[in-house]
């Protein structure tokens, strides 16, 4: 658990960052948004300590962040950012166990856990492990720093912008990745994107910052049923909100018994993108299978819009 | 042009500056023209190769002073405790790079004597510049996103220093060195005014006695340990460079 407790930062006078209080549970995705300029960078970098807050404090289960050296408490939390940062004078093996070798691990520890986090995110490591960074496509640099930042089993994960270099079908594959290692490994991730499709993509909740300020923090659906201001409001798009709705759930949580026809979605589409497939292809309904190809029943376009509806 | 004929022309200078040095004898047809009647085409008061090996080890002591000096401020004023230093040191090792090395000398052998000691003064002044610059610039240029993640990692100040900035700012480092022991190698041999044991005396004892072909093989030689070691550290840098992936 993250306990963020009237955290301010203030630059020459300036408040950056403005008494800010949230709980983030762990387990949890937790998203921060806002406009370049809001603060949602700054207040991540108080969490891991790369910025000194001015006032206020911030617990991990319990422990203020100032109760060790910053550098140790670095070493605690995993941290990825955009442009993924690789050291490019360091092979992929080597980037990924820099945490491990700064703990200490022997050896045998740390090459057992390069591989497993390199075959976790889908990069043989008899092809990529003896490479530099800058023999990787820009997905798979991606995906190397991402490993980096887990490889010393942190139980907070921070990232700031770590998507935003990507171009949009990576982009896509990255978040799905990132979904299924955030439930295997049940890390806390804190997320900062500007990006709000990204966000209600990914969150569990959302934070809001506007001018240094935590204008709201909810649940995504909170968000777009009950906007605390204007501008959430307009940062979610007003004309976006049926869509931002169905776009929170899987299709798995919206069957309905019964039967259709043609091809089975998975049920972990999003009813966004199964509304799509039904608005496309001209049907009222369509089959929804799990995982493992067994069929759970259907879902319709009349279903799909009485959740798209405002909650009454 | 093909790739390999640079190499060969490099292996052909080397093969021929080591047949030089070891049987100078062997070369007095091809330098016999330049000289009046019975003068010597080639220096026979010492031998060459001694004189060369004195010339280098003269190099290779300032370069390594000015490289510790050099990097050691550098690395200080980059630091957040250090950075009010930079202005100074600057204008510090800038002064060493006016002043011209003829008048180090002079200045420097009424407290250390004639022989080796004021050269090495002169060259190490005179060599400090170009490390200190690339090395400053080197290290103020790193990528900040890999600077962050350095951070972001848990690395300590000095960790970050030598496991990452150093490391990443090395071909730009070596390309300064590489600039100084050049300079270094042509400087040196203006320490013979002043009796130190370098191939100057060559070019000097071929000055007083108008004999060419003296000034010529000192000059050449040093021109060719010039050109031979400007290229050795150029394909360091490089091999380092492209293992950075820079």
């Amino acid at each position: 658990m993250i306990e963020i407790d009237g955290i301010t930062k203030r630059y020459d006078g300036t408040a950056v960052v403005d008494n800010v209080t949230m709980t983030i549970a762990p387990r949890t995705v937790t998203v921060i948004v806002g406009t370049s300029g809001s603060g949602k960078t700054t207040l991540l970098r108080m969490i891991n300590r790369l910025v000194e807050p001015s006032a206020g404090a911030i617990r991990l289960d319990g422990d203020d962040n100032r109760s060790m050296p910053g550098y140790e408490l670095r070493r605690r939390i995993g941290y990825a950012i955009q442009g993924h940062g690789l050291f490019p004078h360091r092979t992929v093996a080597q980037n990924i166990a820099t945490v491990p070798v700064l703990l200490g691990w022997d050896k045998a520890r740390i090459d057992a856990k390069v591989a497993e986090l390199l075959a976790l995110f889908q990069l043989d490591p008899a092809i990529f492990a003896a490479r530099f960074p800058h023999e990787l496509s820009g997905g798979q640099q991606q995906r190397v720093g991402v490993a980096r930042a887990l490889a010393a089993e942190p139980k907070v994960l921070l990232m700031d912008e770590p998507f935003g270099a990507l171009d949009p079908i990576i982009r896509a594959k990255a978040q799905a990745d990132l979904l299924d290692i955030q439930k295997l490994l049940k890390t806390t991730i804190v997320l900062v994107t500007h990006d709000m499709d990204e966000a209600f993509h990914l969150a569990d909740k959302i934070a809001v910052m506007d001018k240094g300020e935590l204008v709201q923090y909810g649940t995504p659906a909170e968000l777009v049923t009950n906007p605390a201001t204007e501008f959430v409001q307009t940062l979610i798009g007003a004309s976006e909100r049926p869509f931002r709705l169905l776009s929170i759930e899987t299709a798995g949580q919206a069957v309905e018994p019964g039967t259709a026809d043609g091809q089975p979605v998975d049920a972990a589409t999003s009813q966004r993108d199964v509304l799509s497939e039904l608005l496309w292809t001209g049907r009222d309904a369509l089959p929804v299978a799990a995982a493992d190809g067994t069929l759970l029943g259907k879902v319709t376009l009349e279903g799909l819009a009485r959740r798209a509806a405002r909650p009454q | 042009m093909r790739a390999w004929l640079p190499s060969l022309l490099r292996a052909a200078l080397l093969a021929f500056l080591l047949a030089f040095l070891v049987s100078p004898g062997w070369f007095e047809p091809l330098l016999k023209p330049l000289v009046q009647d019975n003068a010597p085409a080639i220096y026979n008061q010492g031998s060459l190769l001694t004189l060369t090996l004195l010339h280098l080890r003269t190099v290779a002591i300032a370069t390594i002073a000015a490289i510790v000096i050099a990097v050691t401020l550098a690395i200080l004023v980059t630091r957040p405790f250090g950075a009010e230093f930079l202005p100074l040191s600057r204008s510090l090792v800038n002064v060493g790079q006016t002043f011209p090395p003829v008048a180090v000398l002079a200045l420097a052998v009424p407290a250390l004597g004639f022989g080796e000691k004021p050269t090495l003064v002169a060259l190490f002044l005179y060599g400090l510049l170009p490390i200190f610059e690339n090395t400053l610039t080197g290290l103020t240029t790193l990528p900040p996103s890999v600077m962050e993640a350095a951070r972001g990692a848990g690395m300590t100040d000095r960790q970050r220093l030598f496991k990452v900035e150093v490391p990443l700012a090395m071909p730009v480092i070596l390309a300064g060195i590489r600039l100084s022991v050049v300079i270094s190698l042509a400087t040196a041999t203006i320490g013979s005014t002043v009796a130190a044991k370098t191939l100057g005396e060559v070019i000097i004892a071929g000055l007083q006695s108008n004999n060419i072909a003296f000034v010529l093989q000192g000059g050449l030689i040093v021109g060719a340990l010039a050109v031979l070691i400007y290229d050795g550290l150029s394909a360091i840098e490089a091999a380092m460079a492209r293992r950075a992936g820079l």
